[in-house]
């Protein structure tokens, strides 16, 4: 098929294989869940059927490394869009095993909510391949919709509907806001495809900087609310409070890191020629996140909303890269990312578990732990010292690498910010670890043990924390290789 | 654009607009304000027209003025023993602050900026005399993945909307009997 | 007199500002759709605005891919409505109020 002008478009359906594989899947789900009686499986199959599902997509996925193609002049096909396919996809494999027994009792509507949870992923594989801001936008509504409606899932929590409430709002004015400043840049640049935007703002833009200096704030203010960057936090915590707790560890990975992928494709593409009117804006972002972050989370009692001021400290150390954007701190960010998300995960599998036993979510129920059930405070006590930024796990060496590479990036006032940020957060890391270490359970003492499922994703986030810490080498080329496509 | 009909429904359209969206935020009363709504949907309408955007205007009024005020009107009926008072809340300094700065900021950048645009001939050109063509075009063409992706995006839209106001309890048996069983586990933190 | 291109984005900046106002500062959940209905609605006069006026297209056929955009913001935008709508019947009917200063179990 050609456009309007002639030109071929490349409609080559099985590039995005992965996304089609999702979307099928995500109707399977709901078919066997509503004639499930029909059929007589039980509610176990439903799961299983959205990991075979996100298994072939991941194959599908594979199939395109180091290739770089385009579909329709709308979705790029690289490095890029394959790593964070894969990241996406596995983020959902591990919060569907680690927390399907959380999600049978205490989630409302079980088929709409993997389905649900597979079409985010879907919104989040396509704002990282997108290349075209209608597309773009298109994919931030599809992850965010779903988003909407899984965090008011939770059943019988009354916070659940307010915070959903409260997330679709604050969310629907982002997105507006986002909306209008890419209309600024549609009028400036001309044009909804990225590298003809590009080309526009490299070639003398200068009688409309105005304009564009406005609809980059717009925009950054827009996905500073998605990222959760102060000062558009506000809805984080209660979203993450309200949320069932797998989709809060969803929200804190896969919704995080989708920003960040659309992030850096628009500053490292189209946005990149205007970099003196927008990187001061994303350093004041940086430094304001981080040092509130971690401060506000000092005070927290309940280790969701801990988790939520955590995870938007960390946002601000991710912004830094983006500060400084360049093949280096990018290929140090995605890292970061992955090595975050790993630690957050784990932390997340371990309260899962805690919270399937106990039905506790507060700091200090949490008190002797090691005693009743060693195996899980020590997974999460790795976890929130990786977060940390300790020695031998994931979070210290992608920590490391990301602030070396700001530095050379020239930003050194902004480091020596989120070092300081950083000693302040292990503070309240130490906080839960201490509940767990040093104090006497409270009540029934008695040993307990996870669910197989549970050790599995546990277990696994636990291995994958030391892993990245001790031997990160395939991590960091596969990070090289995936940020490669940008910055060509 | 140089025909004064034009200018002068301009001038018309954008006074309707704006003085009866300036109105939602006065009115105490949210069922006037819903009203208000349509005038400020049916404005803009208006003013597509003025852009020779015919087809956009069509649909302006038959999903916003249309549609999306009647789901406004069915939700006040839904919510009956709700305020229907269209009062401030606390933020309504810091609100209305920052909305004014912005519309502010807005109107000095549009009419300080020399704007690259059309003038003359190459504006009356640019007519858009067949956008019902090339949007059709442009959506099972260039556009296609939006179109499908839209599609998709609708369909679970509605789930969620039905999945929302769906009362878990009054669903079928199995649901409402986990329910009851697994509240013990919640209760039990005490 | 003419209008052009500042005119209509002079309109639009004051209608999103006016959304802006109400999303920020209204208590009723209803009420807060609405502007964030403006919002959209500013966005997409921006958006013909620049595709009938701007002179930054390099082909012919580029000014109509902002008809297309606002096609789909329409479609979002009714998409948005109904989902938030639905969520504030949900609360509703669990509080009996739609009034954003007494749904505070959570904290901003």
């Amino acid at each position: 098929m050609t456009d309007l002008l002639g030109n071929d478009l490349n409609l080559q359906y099985e590039l995005l294989g992965p996304e089609i594989a999702l979307v099928i899947t995500a109707a399977l789900v709901l078919f066997a869940d509503a004639f499930r009686r029909e059929l007589k499986i039980g509610q176990s199959a439903i799961p299983a059927i959205s990991i075979l599902g996100l298994v072939v997509a991941l194959l599908l996925s594979l199939l395109w490394i180091d290739e770089n193609k385009d579909f329709a002049r709308l979705v790029t096909i690289d490095n890029f869009t394959t790593f964070f396919r894969v990241l996406f996809i596995a983020v959902t494999v591990v919060v569907i095993i680690g927390s399907h027994e959380y999600i049978e009792r205490r989630v409302s509507h079980l088929g709409e909510f993997y389905s649900l949870l597979l079409l985010s992923t879907v919104g989040a594989m396509l704002m990282a391949g997108a290349r075209d801001l209608l597309t773009a936008y298109l994919a931030i509504e599809v992850m965010s919709f779903s988003l909407y409606i899984l965090v008011s899932l939770a059943k019988s929590d009354t916070r659940s509907g307010e915070a959903s409430l409260k997330y679709v709002l604050l969310g629907g004015v982002a997105s507006a806001m986002l909306l209008y400043g890419l209309s600024f840049l549609y009028g400036v640049g001309g044009s909804t495809q990225y590298t003809e935007i590009a080309a526009a703002l490299s070639d003398g833009t200068s009688t409309l900087e105005l304009p564009l200096l406005l609809g980059l704030a717009l925009i950054i203010a827009g996905l500073g609310f998605k990222a959760s960057a102060v000062p558009f936090h506000m809805w984080t915590p209660d979203a993450y409070e309200g949320a069932p707790i797998p989709i809060t560890a969803y929200l804190s990975a896969t919704s995080k890191a989708a920003t960040f992928a659309l992030l850096l494709r628009w500053f490292a593409g189209p946005l990149l020629p205007a970099i003196d009117s927008w990187q001061w804006m994303i350093s004041v972002l940086a430094v304001l996140t981080m040092v509130i972050g971690n401060l506000v989370a000092l005070q927290q009692s309940n280790i969701k909303r801990l988790l939520a001021y955590s995870s938007i400290g960390q946002v601000g150390f991710m912004l830094m890269a983006i500060v400084t954007i360049s093949d280096q701190t990018g290929s140090a960010l995605l890292l970061h990312l992955s090595g975050y998300i790993i630690t957050n995960l784990a932390v997340f599998m371990g309260v899962i578990a805690f919270y399937n036993r106990t039905g506790r979510e507060e700091i200090v129920a949490f008190r002797g732990l090691a005693q009743t059930n060693p195996y899980l405070a020590l997974v999460i006590t790795a976890g929130l010292f990786s977060l940390a930024g300790m020695p031998l796990l994931a979070g210290f060496l992608t920590k490391f690498i990301l602030f070396q590479s700001v530095v050379s990036g020239g930003y050194t006032w902004l480091v020596v910010t989120a070092l300081l940020a950083s000693t302040v957060s292990l503070y309240y890391y130490l906080q839960v670890i201490r509940q767990m270490y040093m104090y006497q359970p409270e009540g029934d003492a008695s040993r307990w043990r996870l669910s197989p499922t549970g050790y599995l994703a546990t277990g696994a986030m636990l291995v994958g924390v030391v892993w990245v810490g001790v031997y990160a080498a395939p991590f960091y080329t596969a990070a090289d290789r995936a940020i490669a496509p940008l910055f060509t | 654009m140089d025909s004064v009909g034009v200018v002068i429904a301009f001038y018309v359209l954008s006074a309707i607009t704006i003085v009866s969206a300036a109105s939602i935020f006065l009115l105490r009363n949210l069922v006037h304000a819903i009203v208000l709504l349509v005038v400020v949907f049916l404005g803009m309408a208006g003013l597509f027209l003025t852009l020779s955007a015919d087809f956009i205007a069509v649909a302006q009024i038959l999903i916003y003025a249309g549609a999306i005020s009647v789901l406004f009107v069915f939700a006040v009926m839904l919510t009956p023993l709700a305020s229907r008072d269209n009062g401030n809340s606390l933020y309504a300094g810091p609100g209305l602050l920052l909305g004014g700065a912005i519309a502010a900021i807005v109107v000095v950048t549009a009419f300080d900026v020399e704007w690259n645009q059309l003038t003359g001939v190459a504006l009356e050109q640019r007519s858009f005399t067949d956008t019902i063509e090339v949007i059709g075009n442009q959506l099972l063409g260039p556009h296609v993945l939006a179109f499908e992706v839209a599609s998709v995006l609708l369909l679970f839209a509605l789930l969620g909307a039905i999945v929302l106001v769906t009362d878990p309890n009054n669903e079928d048996g199995t649901t409402a009997e986990e329910e009851a069983g697994k509240d013990t586990a919640v209760g039990g933190s005490e | 007199m003419t209008v052009d291109l500042a005119h209509y984005l002079a309109v639009s900046g004051i209608i999103f500002g006016i959304g802006v106002a109400i999303a920020l500062s209204k208590r009723n959940v209803v009420a807060v759709l609405m502007g964030i209905e403006l919002m959209l609605n500013a966005s997409n006069l921006a958006f013909l605005a620049f595709s009938r006026f701007s002179g930054a297209f390099q082909d012919g056929t580029e000014p109509l891919a902002g008809h297309t955009f606002v096609v789909f913001v329409l479609t979002v935008a009714a998409a948005e409505a109904a989902v938030a709508l639905a969520m504030a019947v949900l609360i509703y009917r669990r509080r009996e109020t739609v009034d954003l200063d007494r749904i505070s179990v959570l904290r901003w």
